[in-house]
């Protein structure tokens, strides 16, 4: 008997502490966090458009597809201040974590095609995109979290599936301009999701004003 | 025909000089190109070209756009707002997020020019405006200046709702420097500068930048004067030097009081031969007793032997032989001898039990330190040793070791590298000798635990060098001398000492009558003084039993001294006295003697006080009897 009433006991404040732990991260928290990995996971590929545009040939830009292209493209977003800003904060989160999904397979295509990129910076491309996928992930699992604070709303997910195929062209040209191409598409969309936490994270940080 | 040809061939050239007359008229514009597009907050975006060359024709320019989705291609809707070959895109015209593909035509009256299309995305062309209102201000932190400049943001630029992200920087320089010292503030948007020169202009300026795009331009400079604080800088250098000259003066100070030790520390000195306990300089100085002083270790002979009990000697028969005379060599070892002897032992009293008749002898022996050579010293020896022969002879009485507390025990030489010592007489020659070191060393062991009385010895201020110096003439005599003394001697030697042990320890000696008989083994008269310049010295054989011994016992006065050798060679001796009352029995002995002595001479049975009183402080006392006082 006394051996149960301290099993008890102890799964009562293992319970308590579990609370209380999962209360001490407050969602402002969450969500700066969440922002910071955002704003890396742009920046990053900011710099890989850059690099890839040192040794671009000239013609892949007029045979370039058009952003409309995009994989993305059909998912609705805001397009300007205005519309943003009237969007929920569980839709806005329910978009940005449906962007970041939508981009989980076709990193790894970009992955696999950046060890062939017939591009002199390719190491440091690869690398770069090796660093796509972890922050991604990383940022995925963050939203998660989120989206369980915030509400059923924030935790659907629009299914953007990319059909691109795993290999992005068979010569040189149409490799690079493919490559060339989802690197822009994955830096729309990482902005995307960069401006709708950023959003989130003043809309929730009432007490630091200072913050935004 | 030939006219015709030629008219026609002017009629056909002549559209073409009519153009090259005019050639600027038809000239299509020149390319033009855009520049940049920028958007201060993310809501509206400007585009701006450069015309190319008009060729003097008037020449419009158009600027058309396309959205990334549709067909539709759309003319600039604001020329103006953005000033010259502008376009502006207000609110309504711009969706961010969406490529516009943007053109810009230069049209003139020969034709239109297409410049270069640009595909631009709005976000990704964000510049904003300066921050505005910046205030920079001198504020005071404990009585030091400091900057703190504050600013907000472009009015435009929507923070609250963190559609953009602004980061600041700021910087700063003197009037007149041409470098520019650059801060990043992050998100604040207030910053403090420390380390401001006193009284000096500074400018300051600051700009902002959104997370993904430009810098903005540098907002208008803000001047701000630091007010003076020099004085109380040039107060705090004044007092940094003064402390710093105070401290450099103790410094001076304490490594000038303790320059010998520094010396000692930074360059020791080479270390010569030590042998522990050993005084080079005493050596010099010929004190030969003290220099082997504390050479003698304190626990030699062991105390702690488990032989203890068999060698502790209690009380000896003494059997004086008729012929007791010495013969005593001077030589040059003996005086070695003499000298180490004097220089060492730093308390001989317990040895001193029969030395109690050095006391007439170690006077002698200080005196002739001083003034004389070896010889002195060996002379001193010989009497001595005469001194305990008499002693031997004359003693006959047991030494009841009872009688001192602090009897210091003896023991045969069984520590030394001398034949056993065994109790009893030897007659031998050999033995002789031996018995002598081995005396010799019984002598030195006994004086060996009377340190403590040696350091009375010290206390009470009498002359150390003579104490040990009588003993350590024995030992050097012994050394030398294989037949000094009859063996009986030995014995007396040892009474002796267990006598002057008890003497020393008791100041009032219980039984008198054996302090007597005591006495009266304490004397030795020197007989002659040979060819040889040897002085001969036989024991007094007088017994005493009187009442005066006694009372000379009691009062532990027991040694005479040497006083000196008179022009004869005749060794004077005296006795000296702690107590007035001076039993005049020694004078009596010394009379029936018939000793030289003129201490002996001139003591009267009447007077023995004054005799002894003269010699009182001059040299050589028992010391063991002396110091059996403070002991007491």
């Amino acid at each position: 008997m006394a051996y149960r009433g301290t099993n008890g006991s102890s799964l009562f404040i293992t319970v308590l502490y579990v609370v209380a732990a999962c209360r001490a991260i407050p969602i402002n928290d969450l969500l700066d966090r969440a922002s910071q990995r955002s704003d890396k996971l742009h920046s990053l590929s900011t710099m890989l458009t850059q690099e890839l545009d040192t040794h671009f040939p000239p013609i892949g830009r007029m045979i370039m597809p058009r952003p409309a292209m995009c994989h993305t493209s059909s998912l609705q977003t805001p397009i300007d201040k205005d519309q943003a800003l009237r969007v929920s904060e569980s839709d806005l989160l329910s978009l940005a974590r449906s962007l970041l999904q939508a981009w989980s397979d076709p990193l790894l295509v970009l992955s696999n095609s950046a060890n062939t990129l017939p591009h002199p910076a390719q190491s440091s491309i690869s690398n770069k995109v090796q660093q796509l996928q972890e922050h991604s992930k990383t940022l995925g699992d963050g939203l998660e979290i989120l989206s369980g604070k915030m509400g059923p709303a924030a935790q659907a997910i629009s299914y953007l599936p990319y059909r691109g195929g795993t290999d992005l062209g068979q010569d040189k040209i149409t490799k690079l301009i493919n490559f060339y191409f989802l690197v822009s598409c994955f830096r729309r969309d990482s902005h995307k999701i960069d401006s709708f936490l950023k959003v989130l994270r003043c809309r929730a940080a009432k007490m630091q004003p200072e913050m935004c | 025909m030939m006219r015709k040809a030629g008219e026609i061939i002017l009629l056909l050239l002549l559209p073409f000089v009519m153009t090259h007359a005019d050639g600027t008229h038809y000239r299509m514009p020149g390319k033009p190109t855009l520049t940049s597009c920028r958007s201060p907050e993310k809501e509206t975006f400007t585009c701006w070209w450069e015309p190319g060359p008009d060729w003097g024709l008037r020449t419009t320019y158009a600027l058309y756009y396309r959205k990334e989705n549709s067909e539709m291609v759309y003319e600039c809707p604001d020329y103006r707002t953005a000033g010259a070959n502008s376009c502006y895109f207000n609110k309504n015209d711009t969706s961010i997020w969406v490529n516009y593909n943007i053109t810009v035509v230069a049209t003139n009256s020969a034709g239109s020019t297409f410049s270069d299309s640009v595909d631009i995305d709005v976000v990704y062309i964000v510049q904003p405006n300066p921050p505005e209102r910046v205030t920079a201000t001198i504020l005071e932190d404990k009585g030091w200046p400091f900057l703190r400049v504050s600013w907000e943001p472009p009015h435009k630029a929507d923070t609250r709702s963190g559609w953009i992200t602004l980061f600041y920087q700021i910087r700063v320089k003197l009037e007149g420097e041409s470098e520019w010292e650059m801060h990043y503030a992050g998100q604040q948007k207030t910053f403090n500068i420390y380390s401001l020169r006193s009284g000096g202009t500074y400018l300051v300026q600051v700009n902002c930048k959104p997370d993904h795009g430009f810098w903005s331009d540098w907002s208008s400079t803000s001047y701000v004067k630091v007010p003076e604080y020099y004085t109380r800088e040039r107060s705090v250098w004044l007092l940094i030097a003064l402390f710093s000259a105070f401290i450099f003066l103790i410094l001076i100070w304490l490594i000038h009081m303790n320059i010998r030790s520094l010396k000692h520390c930074i360059l020791p000195p080479v270390p010569g031969p030590k042998i522990k306990g050993f005084d080079r300089h005493l050596l010099k100085n010929g004190k030969c007793d003290e220099v082997f002083s504390t050479l003698v270790v304190s626990d030699f002979p062991p105390t702690m032997s488990s032989n203890y009990e068999d060698l502790l000697v209690e009380y000896l028969e003494v059997y004086i032989p008729e012929e007791h005379e010495l013969m005593l060599e001077e030589s040059k070892d003996l005086h070695d001898g003499f000298l180490k002897s004097e220089g060492s032992a730093s308390d001989s009293d317990s040895g001193r039990g029969s030395c109690d008749s050095h006391t007439l002898l170690m006077d002698k022996c200080g005196e002739v330190k001083e003034k004389q050579t070896d010889q002195e010293g060996g002379r001193m020896g010989t009497e001595a040793h005469t001194q305990q022969a008499d002693w031997d002879e004359s003693h006959e009485d047991m030494v009841s070791p009872d009688m001192s507390s602090g009897r210091v025990k003896t023991w045969p030489s069984v520590f030394s590298p001398l034949p056993q010592y065994s109790p009893s007489p030897l007659h031998h020659p050999n033995t002789l000798e031996t018995a002598w070191q081995q005396q010799q060393h019984y002598l030195s062991d006994t004086l060996l635990p009377a340190d403590s009385l040696s350091s009375d010895l010290s206390q009470a201020g009498h002359n150390i060098k003579d104490t040990p110096s009588s003993n350590y003439w024995k030992f050097c005599l012994s050394n030398k001398r294989p037949h000094l003394l009859q063996t009986d001697a030995r014995w007396h030697l040892q009474a002796h000492s267990d006598v002057n042990i008890s003497n020393i320890s008791h100041k009032e000696a219980p039984a008198c009558t054996y302090l007597s008989s005591l006495r009266s083994t304490e004397y030795v008269e020197v007989q002659r003084v040979n060819e040889e310049d040897r002085v001969l010295l036989h024991p007094v054989s007088s017994e005493r039993h009187d009442g005066k011994d006694c009372l000379q016992l009691c009062h532990g006065e027991d040694y005479s001294k040497v006083k000196g050798v008179d022009i004869d060679n005749v060794l004077l001796l005296h006795r000296e006295v702690m107590e007035e009352e001076v039993d005049m029995c020694l004078c009596d002995n010394q009379e029936t003697n018939g000793a030289t002595e003129s201490c002996y001479t001139t003591i009267t049975p009447q007077k023995p006080t004054s005799c002894i009183q003269a010699q009182a402080m001059s040299g050589y006392v028992d010391t063991a009897t002396m110091f059996a006082q403070p002991s007491h």
